[in-house]
């Protein structure tokens, strides 16, 4: 019998808005540039945030759907700046990636 | 104690810190089985303003297996969500609360309850009502009134969560402080005072947090093993990150369990404290890697350092480091038939923490607070009843006394038979255990103790 963990959950966002796996690396990209970008009055007024010389994704210029959105926070933990490896959280969900130039923007960010 | 502050990181987190489990077969209603999982130790039932409740960001589970494999058949969950009526007043109540819907009543905690069972899930209830904590006369004037109304039948399951009166009883006091045992402190090496004592209940006039179920034997067996384990766990989500804006926890990511508890005593005394942790991580069916602790207790060896001279059976035992087969059995694979007569809790070889109970068996007429020690089968190793001395039990498994159960030519030490850390008698309980569901005493109140 499988462990229980995956049934664990009385998830808060509803199943048909739980985010896939897409979905919360998109919204990865958003709350490294959107979340914190908000703490910092604004992806624009946050150079530390922003990456020179690189061209945006179409998904940065123009952002993402509010639908397709969690509807809940979405926490980023950087477990390790140096080798990018990100824990993103986001309802009963969490997700694993190793983005070296995202974690160097937001350790850049903190200061 | 059972599994009150028994590791480092959850002593920190009273909410989740699972203290004893008990499973048993309801002795008034002999086709169904009460499983009870108690949380939020030592609770000083004065400790007002603000009570003592569940926490309403933590998921309690009571689990059961039912075929041997160490992992969950059916897990029973419980989410809570606490109200405040008027959050204008400091006060826990305004006014006498004489019923659960009562205006007077400030901060009321309602909870869910679902089942996970083959792979799906399903609510059994929602919103049901917990009873407020016992304030004193004034304010609860009729609580048992009050706690009777918040025993929920469901379909297919009675459930109540609420305060109770700690039922559990050690001198913790005492064996914490080097494992002193005052009945038998004229043999302590470090103490070595003329007189014996009488032990001292530590847990007394103190209050827990309950979780009861009582669901139907059929619905918690499959055919042809009547032997189930039990044991519960509490989760916290993996993100918690203080709002102070808004004045809240913001709560992210998947469920993590911080605690986990089967049979009595087995993180707190067996486990050493780097494990401990990790054991309370992780579910029953990986204690293969924790049985070396359960084999080869410290414990063992440290009751021939502490009491020189009192146990040269058990010394010997220790010496030739062999494996404690007998405890293997009693507390992770349940006892295989053929050892005692007519009786057997195995459920095969995965070993796992569990609190085995044989369905099989009904209760007893006379029961034994020795359990299977006091030739009483239905108690524990046999799942766990509330009054159940389980201190006693396991110290003289730990000394040796069941160890003739693997060896017949074993012929244990006289003081295995005998010691405890109460004698004569085990303490009066000042809230008794009731005859009927849900069994642990009604708690003690913030008026009346401490007094």
């Amino acid at each position: 019998m499988p462990s229980h963990d995956a049934m664990r959950a009385p998830d808060p966002v509803p199943t048909d808005r739980r985010p896939s796996r897409r979905s919360v690396l998109r919204g990865t990209a958003a709350a490294g540039a959107a979340g914190l970008a908000a703490a910092a009055a604004g992806a624009a007024a946050s150079p530390a945030l922003a990456a020179p010389g690189r061209p945006q994704a179409p998904d940065q210029r123009t952002g993402p759907s509010p639908a397709t959105l969690p509807a809940g926070p979405i926490v980023v933990h950087v477990r390790d700046a140096r080798s990018g490896d990100i824990e993103v959280f986001s309802g009963t969900s969490q997700t694993s990636l190793r983005d070296k130039d995202l974690a160097a923007r937001i350790a850049r960010a903190i200061g | 104690m059972s599994s009150h502050r028994e590791a480092p990181e959850i002593s920190k987190d009273p909410v989740a810190d699972s203290t004893d489990v008990y499973a048993f077969v309801s002795p008034d209603a002999p086709d169904t089985v009460t499983l009870i999982a108690n949380y939020v130790p030592l609770q000083l039932p004065s400790g007002g303003p603000n009570f003592y409740e569940f926490g309403d960001d933590v998921l309690y589970e009571i689990h059961i297996d039912n075929n041997g494999d160490g992992q969950a058949d059916i897990s029973y969950q419980f989410r809570f969500r606490t109200t405040v009526r008027n959050p204008g007043t400091f006060l826990y109540n305004t006014g006498p609360i004489t019923s659960l819907d009562s205006p007077n009543w400030n901060r009321v905690q309602t909870y869910d309850v679902a089942v996970v069972s083959g792979g799906s899930s399903g609510t059994l209830g929602t919103g049901l009502p917990c009873p407020p904590c016992n304030i004193g006369p004034l304010s609860t004037p009729d609580y048992a009134s009050l706690a009777a109304a918040a025993v929920n039948s469901l379909s297919g399951m009675t459930v109540f969560a609420g305060q109770r009166a700690e039922a559990f009883y050690v001198d913790l006091g005492a064996i914490f402080d080097l494992g002193d045992l005052r009945p038998f402190e004229h043999l302590h090496a470090p103490v070595g005072s003329l007189s014996a004592r009488h032990g001292v209940n530590a847990t007394n006039h103190l209050n827990v947090h309950s979780i009861a179920i009582q669901v139907p034997i059929s619905s918690v067996t499959i055919g042809g093993h009547p032997t189930i384990g039990v044991w519960t766990s509490a989760s916290r989500r993996r993100v918690t990150l203080w709002d102070a804006d808004r004045g809240q926890n913001v709560l992210s990511g998947p469920w993590r369990q911080v605690s986990r508890l089967g049979n009595p005593l087995v993180n707190e005394v067996l486990i050493p404290m780097d494990k401990k942790d990790l054991w309370n991580s992780l579910p029953p069916s990986h204690d293969k890697q924790f049985a070396g602790y359960v084999t080869q207790p410290g414990l063992s060896a440290l009751l021939n350092t502490l009491y020189p001279g009192v146990f040269p059976k058990l010394a010997e035992l220790v010496d030739a480091r062999k494996p404690r087969a007998d405890l293997e059995a009693i507390l992770l694979t349940g006892i295989p038939s053929g050892i005692i007569d007519g009786f057997t809790t195995f459920t095969g070889p995965v070993l796992a923490d569990m609190l085995r109970l044989n369905t099989s068996i009904q209760p007893a007429a006379t029961p034994s607070i020795l359990g299977l020690l006091g030739n009483d089968p239905a108690g524990f190793p046999n799942g766990r009843r509330v009054r159940d001395d389980v201190v006693t039990i396991e110290l003289r498994a730990l000394a040796g006394l069941t160890y003739q159960l693997i060896d017949s030519h074993y012929k244990p030490d006289a003081a295995a038979g005998e010691i405890s850390d109460f004698v004569p008698d085990p303490p009066a309980i000042g809230s008794p255990p009731t005859s009927t569901f849900p069994y642990l005493g009604i708690p003690y109140s913030g008026y009346n103790h401490p007094s």
